[in-house]
């Protein structure tokens, strides 16, 4: 260690992988919708409980 | 993303009055156990976060903030109890204030309080991990696994990343859990349909030929194809009332035959050893101590874990750290993972019993329905009663809890209502005695039969594709998020491994400069193996030592703070955590500090002066970036070495007559200058290895060593022929001599009269010269200017000159050559 260490960036991690889950959501072939909706529950809202993610995948479908 | 400029404490924890200053700059608060350091600590996490996890969190018991965040005189008023700071936040130009009180720890009176000021303090309020002490860690490195990744999780603030994946797991279980009911229901209205068909199998052609028979008897047009919408009855008009609907005669002696069908499945040896098999494992799983509430308990705390939104529990809205709350929860859920397993077991194999159920309940229904049609009306009650308490036992089965309903039910389930049959076989009595149809009326019986099974299938089958697609939905989310989720913390935990290694490295150089290690995350876990000398990984309480240990925390801690924080961390508290390194270490750790982290302030607290002057002679402290504390009292809290304080406070003690007090605050104090004195003038002492030295083996050396220095100081003037400098030496030289011999420290060895022991039973009048004597003798190693004592610069190899802090004075002691 010859010098002082590059700082990194600092790290969200929770952001971090909300941020890269959603993108591989859309090349797996989910829909847009429901990667939108996951975006705004987790990035926007930050909403974390079952409820709120079971209403992000499911939307208002029947039966969800 | 923060400096602390400065912090004033009043009546928090053990401090009455307390102001510090430091600048921006790294600071050192250093002081025997005991003498409040920790309440500085204390002071800035509650400044900075409104808590104090000393008083908080696991294991705490009655201690709270509120109550014992006050000094305990004002435990009755914690409003008295305020700390305020002041920032400097760099991003934005502003300096900042910030004051809390212990009477609302959560509410700080910030100015200004711009949104971005608010929006920045908030951040810092989220990261309490700016302060580190030894226990905390300890606990990265020390822990099992599992322990090590809750604290490197709450360090990181993956719990928001765990809850997700739990969440979205939880959600994909549940949805693929609705699945196989919907598969037997769907099975169900097939073998239904394929009854009212009269046809083995449910082919779009053979549904059309079957149903186009019919239709050609009653004149209808033939169907040339079956799409979502078809109806079978096409073209058939409503029944009228003179001409009501009315048992379908053919098709209801193929449902008789199929409700006996599935009654003797129900009542097969092969299904009577899978009830005796699962109310075994159920008992079992019930009978076992933890396992009675085991399965309830994980219900419980999953929900419990997805209701926490506030800062408080969701049962009894006891207030919890959110964080602290899910970790707890979750590490309850973890320890009943054997009962999930065993549940899940349970849950397979029970699946073939509700499938036979379901298809006993549909047949049962459809008998029901055509007993209503006969004349007069059959009420078949025993078949009713056993299709609902089939339907009943399939969701108690289902839900499993409480196993010992499902253990009731697995005793009942069977068991059939002994007039049911009777009852089964009055409806064929009366089905078989129906005359035969015509054939027209036959037709038409079988066409509304057969549409209405096909819309009961067709819903049956929607229903089963709807909830599919939601269960592979919500899988494929899962396991994206689990793949997406382990890919970026390997990644992470592989920066931070090869970050900590580097760091080790750095403090470790002489001995282990080809340190390595392993962060193995796994679910739940994170392994930490350290190479140890080339011989293998072990986990770091294997094989090393206390010190080396303490060191890998520290490392381990800074390398996760500069991956989590980046450029923002800008400030920590070190609190005692270095103590057991060993003194061959503690150069290199004050080194790695400064020279790693040079944009972060750190305030270290220690017991240790030893520290404090490795910290000073690295460079890591600036000449007045710390305080001494010297004693502490429940009335006044911590006093410092400040030599105004002490010569005041001998001055009170004498004027009360008090010559022991005075005394004694006279040895330690000169004890403590001695040592300073020691190490400013480089001064060759006899070393003792506790450190432990007495006021007799510092002072006289000192004395000798500055009369050398200035001795040396005249002789290398007088070679660069500087008639004025030497003789203002002379002046220096002469003026110190008289301040020794006033003192008589020199005689110190071999004067009693002069030995502290003495002191003590001197009177005040003669004790009063003694403390002049010694306050001009400690007067003449300062620099008039600037009052500091002067030191020996550089602090090592050849020395250069004898200066102060201000740069008033500056003697050189270069020989000319």
């Amino acid at each position: 260690m010859s010098g002082p260490t590059p700082v990194p960036k600092a790290t969200d991690v929770p952001a971090q992988v909300f941020e890269q889950f959603l993108a591989d959501l859309a090349k797996a072939e989910v829909s847009a919708e429901v990667v939108a909706r996951l975006r705004k529950t987790l990035m926007e809202d930050q909403l974390f409980t079952d409820a709120a993610l079971k209403q992000a995948i499911f939307g208002e479908e029947p039966g969800s | 993303m923060i400096l602390v400029d400065a912090i004033t404490i009043k009546d928090f924890r053990g401090i009455r009055d307390l102001t510090l200053t430091f600048k921006g700059k790294n600071f050192a608060v250093c002081g025997p156990n005991g003498t409040g350091k920790s309440g500085v600590v204390d002071a800035l996490e509650f400044a900075l976060t409104g808590n104090v996890s000393r008083l908080s969190g696991e294991g705490k018991g009655e201690v709270s903030l509120k109550q014992h965040g006050p000094h305990v005189d004002f435990r009755n008023n914690p409003d008295k109890a305020r700390v305020s700071v002041t920032l400097t936040i760099p991003s934005l130009g502003k300096t900042v204030t910030v004051e809390r009180s212990a009477k609302t720890p959560n509410q700080a009176q910030v100015t200004p309080s711009t949104p971005d000021v608010l929006a920045l303090l908030a951040r810092v309020a989220a990261h309490p991990e700016i302060v580190l002490s030894r226990r905390e860690l300890i606990r990265y490195v020390l822990a099992t696994p599992g322990d090590r990744a809750r604290e490197v999780q709450a360090l990181l603030h993956l719990d928001r990343v765990e809850n997700v994946r739990v969440g979205l797991q939880k959600i994909a279980n549940s949805a693929e859990r609705q699945l196989p009911a919907l598969v037997a229901a769907v099975k169900a209205a097939s073998e239904n349909l394929l009854r009212a068909l009269a046809i083995t199998e449910l082919t779009a052609e053979k549904l059309l030929a079957a149903a186009n028979v019919q239709r050609a008897i009653l004149g209808l047009p033939a169907l040339t194809e079956v799409t979502a919408t078809t109806s079978l009855k096409d073209g058939l008009g409503a029944p009228t009332v003179a001409k009501p609907q009315s048992i379908p005669k053919a098709q209801a002696l193929a449902d008789l035959k199929a409700a006996r069908d599935a009654l003797d499945e129900l009542a097969a040896p092969a299904l009577a050893t899978l009830v005796a098999e699962l109310t075994t494992d159920i008992s079992n799983l019930a009978a076992d101590g933890a396992g009675t509430t085991g399965v309830a308990v994980e219900n419980f705390y999953a929900t419990g874990l997805s209701l926490i939104e506030a800062e408080a529990c969701p049962l009894c809205d006891t207030a919890w750290d959110v964080a602290e709350l899910r970790a707890k929860l979750q590490a309850k859920l973890d320890g009943l993972k054997e009962f999930s397993r065993q549940r899940k077991l349970i849950e397979r194999k029970i699946s073939p019993l509700n499938a036979t159920l379901a298809r006993v309940r549909a047949s049962l229904e459809t008998l029901a329905r055509h007993a209503a049609l006969a004349t007069p009306p059959l009420q078949l009650t025993a078949v009713t009663e056993f299709a609902t308490a089939c339907q009943a036992g399939s969701m108690q089965l289902n839900a499993l809890l409480p196993l010992l309903d499902t253990i009731a039910v697995l005793g009942r389930v069977r068991t059939e209502p002994p007039e049911m049959r009777d009852a089964i076989a009055a409806l064929e009595v009366v089905v078989t005695a129906l005359p035969e149809p015509g054939k027209q009326d036959s037709a038409r019986d079988y066409l509304t039969l057969a549409q209405e099974r096909l819309e009961t299938w067709r819903e049956a089958r929607r229903k089963h594709k709807a909830s599919s697609e939601q269960a592979v939905r919500a899988r494929k989310i899962s396991d994206t998020y689990v793949a997406t989720s382990d890919t970026v913390l390997i990644g992470l935990y592989a920066e931070v491994q090869k970050d900590f290694a580097a760091l080790y490295r750095f403090i470790n150089k002489n001995d282990e400069n080809a340190f390595t290690a392993k962060l193995v995350p796994s679910i739940g876990k994170l392994g930490f193996d350290v190479d140890f000398y080339g011989r293998g990984f072990f986990p770091p309480g294997a094989y090393h030592s206390e010190g080396h240990q303490d060191g890998m925390g520290l490392c381990l801690y800074l390398a996760l703070m500069r991956h989590l924080q980046g450029p923002n961390f800008t400030f920590a508290v070190l609190d005692d955590v270095l103590m057991s390194v060993d003194t061959g270490h503690r150069r290199e750790v004050c080194a790695l500090l400064k020279q790693e982290f040079p944009h972060t302030q750190f305030i270290v607290t220690t017991h240790d002066p030893v520290w404090l002057r490795h910290m000073k002679t690295v460079g890591l402290l600036g000449g007045k970036n710390g305080v001494q504390f010297r004693k502490w009292s429940v009335e006044h809290g911590p006093a410092e070495w400040h030599d105004r304080d002490v010569w005041t406070e001998i001055d009170e003690y004498l004027q009360q007559n008090d010559v022991r007090s005075a005394a004694a605050l006279l040895r330690h104090f000169l004890e403590y200058t001695g040592g300073e004195l020691c190490h400013r003038l480089r001064v060759p002492v006899e070393y003792r290895y506790d450190g432990q030295y007495q006021l007799g083996e510092l002072l006289p050396p000192a004395v000798a060593q500055l009369r050398k220095l200035y001795k040396n100081a005249k002789e290398i003037a007088n070679g660069w022929n500087q008639k004025e400098t030497v003789a203002a030496l002379a002046e220096r030289e002469a003026a110190f001599a008289l301040a020794a011999q006033t003192s008589q420290v020199e005689q110190w060895q071999v004067n009693v009269a002069v030995h502290f022991n003495a002191w003590e039973n001197l009177k005040k009048e003669d004790f009063v010269p003694v403390v002049k004597a010694y306050q001009a003798l400690l007067s003449a190693f300062t620099c008039p200017k600037c009052n500091e004592y002067m030191h020996v610069s550089p602090d090592r190899e050849t020395p250069e000159s004898l200066r102060c802090d201000c740069g008033q004075t500056t003697i050189n002691l270069k020989k000319k050559t």
